[in-house]
């Protein structure tokens, strides 16, 4: 049924022991994720160099859903530019709206997130690292 | 599981009761019985209610108190009927005293502006308390920029129980207005409001009280417990979402000035001025929501013919035995442990995020509120980031604690 899909393996074990989990030492760019309404409160850390994400962590307190989607951003964002970031948002909130579509290859593993499209209460939280992370791009510390 | 319980005639029969809210037998999440725990946020409708408002647009929709024509005075005369019904449930003095407002928060930012703001200088202060509604917090704060008073907060303990001795000491001559909620919606907590009223009234100073989630389950007499306003809404108990009311004493009404202007609040207008409607028409500008307050009435008669007494048995019992199993859980903490309380548990689990737990016992067909339930200053205080919280109406029955239990119990083992 749909609850197992939402909390599959993948994404339980992601909250379980979250990657990137902490503060980031040597961060050049931050912000913080907050959703007042359901509690989420978390903060996006990056080191960026030479136009590219070289570092990424976050820390706080978040559900299970925001919690493994940001651990599964933050492994994916190393390496990447901020237009990428911004472009890959783009597609994934729209995976999130329209579970007819396809996979995205290019988001590899945060594509099982796409289980939240079954429950539109949740979306919000899965996108909020994503926001956060955007964010953070868009400010230097 | 399916929903039994056994009937128990002398206090209240819980499925006559249950008869009456059709959306009771709904089924969701692959035909799971609903389990209906999220009372607080808003209750469900009768009925006597559904079919008073259907029956308004069926068979007399027309605006009050304009036109000659028949439906027009039918019209005038049920929405004026249901204003009287809401006299009675508050024991007022008089309908002049009862205004149909949207609701409690329309109600409160009423008296923020049109009473007390003439009447506020810079220092001033507004005292309210830690378990307030943003309802009762933001309209006071907004006021307080209007125009440099301060506000101030008495402090709650651990229990989530008002520290009424605190309170009395902040009072001082520039406290202008306390502020109070009745029964808390976060922690379930009931409030002493008459001996805050008492105290108030040494100091002679108004109290106003938010009393929302106080109608549904008890009996409220304003006069006997001796405050200045009341507000209250409809849709929390039992009536339609967008109405509700605010009582206060009719030489405090007529001392206010208008808040709205615009039709049904004037008596006559030109372009060199205008003379104001009488109480409580002053304060009702633009048409108002009539089927909502016709509805409103039945929902004040279906009380009255439930009974107080039948509800508050049977909520008890429920509070009871949904504290007594959720104590007993590992790691759950219930938060607001009051000696007086309304059927409110909220709570946290360890190792489960409150909305995670609201999405699993969802799909048990469960319905609880999850997050910071509008009284963020209280989920600060217990230094948590939000709560899980059931909430229950006479309807509800312990059976149904019972799936949300096992409900709770899969969140916890899927989450772990």
């Amino acid at each position: 049924m749909a609850l197992d899909k939402l909390y599959q393996q993948v994404i339980l074990d992601h909250n379980r022991s979250p990657r990137h989990y902490g503060r980031l030492e040597g961060a050049t760019h931050s912000a913080r994720g907050h959703d007042a309404l359901c509690g989420d409160d978390i903060l996006v850390e990056l080191r960026v160099a030479d136009g590219k994400i070289q570092e990424a962590a976050f820390s706080g307190e978040a559900c299970a859903i925001t919690t493994a989607s940001a651990s599964m951003l933050m492994d994916w964002l190393v390496g990447r530019s901020r237009s990428e970031v911004a472009l890959e948002h783009a597609h994934f909130a729209q995976l999130l709206d329209d579970p007819e579509l396809p996979d995205r290859p290019e988001l590899g593993a945060i594509n099982h997130l796409r289980a939240v499209s079954g429950f539109p209460a949740r979306v919000r939280n899965t996108l909020l690292p994503w926001r956060a992370t955007l964010q953070a791009l868009e400010r230097q510390q | 599981m399916d929903i039994v319980e056994s009937k128990v005639k002398d206090q209240l029969d819980v499925f006559a009761l249950r008869e009456q809210f059709p959306v009771l037998a709904r089924r969701v999440h692959d035909e799971k019985p609903l389990v209906y725990f999220d009372n607080a946020a808003t209750a469900q409708r009768p009925l006597k209610v559904i079919e008073a408002m259907d029956d308004f647009y069926r068979r007399y929709n027309a605006n009050v108190h304009r036109g000659v024509h028949q439906l027009s005075v039918e019209a005038s005369e049920q929405f004026e009927l249901a204003r009287d019904s809401v006299r009675r449930l508050l024991n007022a003095d008089s309908v002049r005293e009862v205004v149909f407002t949207r609701g409690t928060t329309e109600a409160v930012n009423l008296v923020a502006q049109a009473y007390l703001r003439p009447r506020l200088e810079e220092g001033d202060e507004i005292l309210i308390t830690h378990m307030e509604h943003h309802s009762n917090i933001v309209p006071w704060q907004m006021l307080c920029e209007q125009t440099g008073a301060v506000l101030k907060v008495a402090p709650i303990n651990r229990q989530g129980e008002l520290l009424v001795e605190e309170l009395a000491s902040m009072i001082n001559e520039r406290t202008k207005l306390i502020g109070m909620v009745h029964v808390s919606n976060a922690l379930g907590t009931i409030n002493p409001v008459e001996e805050v009223c008492r105290i108030a009234k040494k100091h002679d100073v108004p109290v106003l009280v938010d009393g929302a989630q106080a109608t549904p389950h008890m009996a409220v007499d304003v006069q006997a417990l001796g405050c200045d306003f009341y507000c209250i809404s409809a849709h929390k108990m039992y009536g339609p979402t967008g109405i509700g009311a605010l009582w206060a004493r009719e030489s405090i009404l007529e001392d206010m000035p208008p808040w709205q202007g615009g039709g049904e609040m004037i008596t006559r207008v030109s372009f060199e001025g205008t003379t104001y409607n009488d109480l409580p028409h002053k304060f009702e500008a633009g048409t108002p929501n009539i089927s909502g307050a016709i509805g409103f009435g039945k929902a004040v008669e279906f009380l009255e013919e439930t009974g107080y007494e039948g509800i508050v048995w049977q909520e008890e019992r429920l509070l009871e035995y949904a504290t007594e199993r959720m104590q007993a859980i590992d790691g759950l903490e219930i938060i607001g442990t009051a000696k007086h309380k309304g059927p409110v548990v909220s709570f946290t689990l360890e190792g489960a995020h409150p909305n995670d737990i609201g999405t699993i016992v969802d799909h048990y067909g469960v319905a609880i509120r999850t997050g910071h339930h509008c009284a963020m200053p209280v989920m600060q205080f217990f230094d948590v980031p939000a709560t899980a919280r059931v909430s229950f109406a006479p309807y509800n029955i312990r059976n149904e604690i019972d799936i949300f239990l096992e409900a709770l119990g899969k969140a916890r083992d899927m989450l772990a």
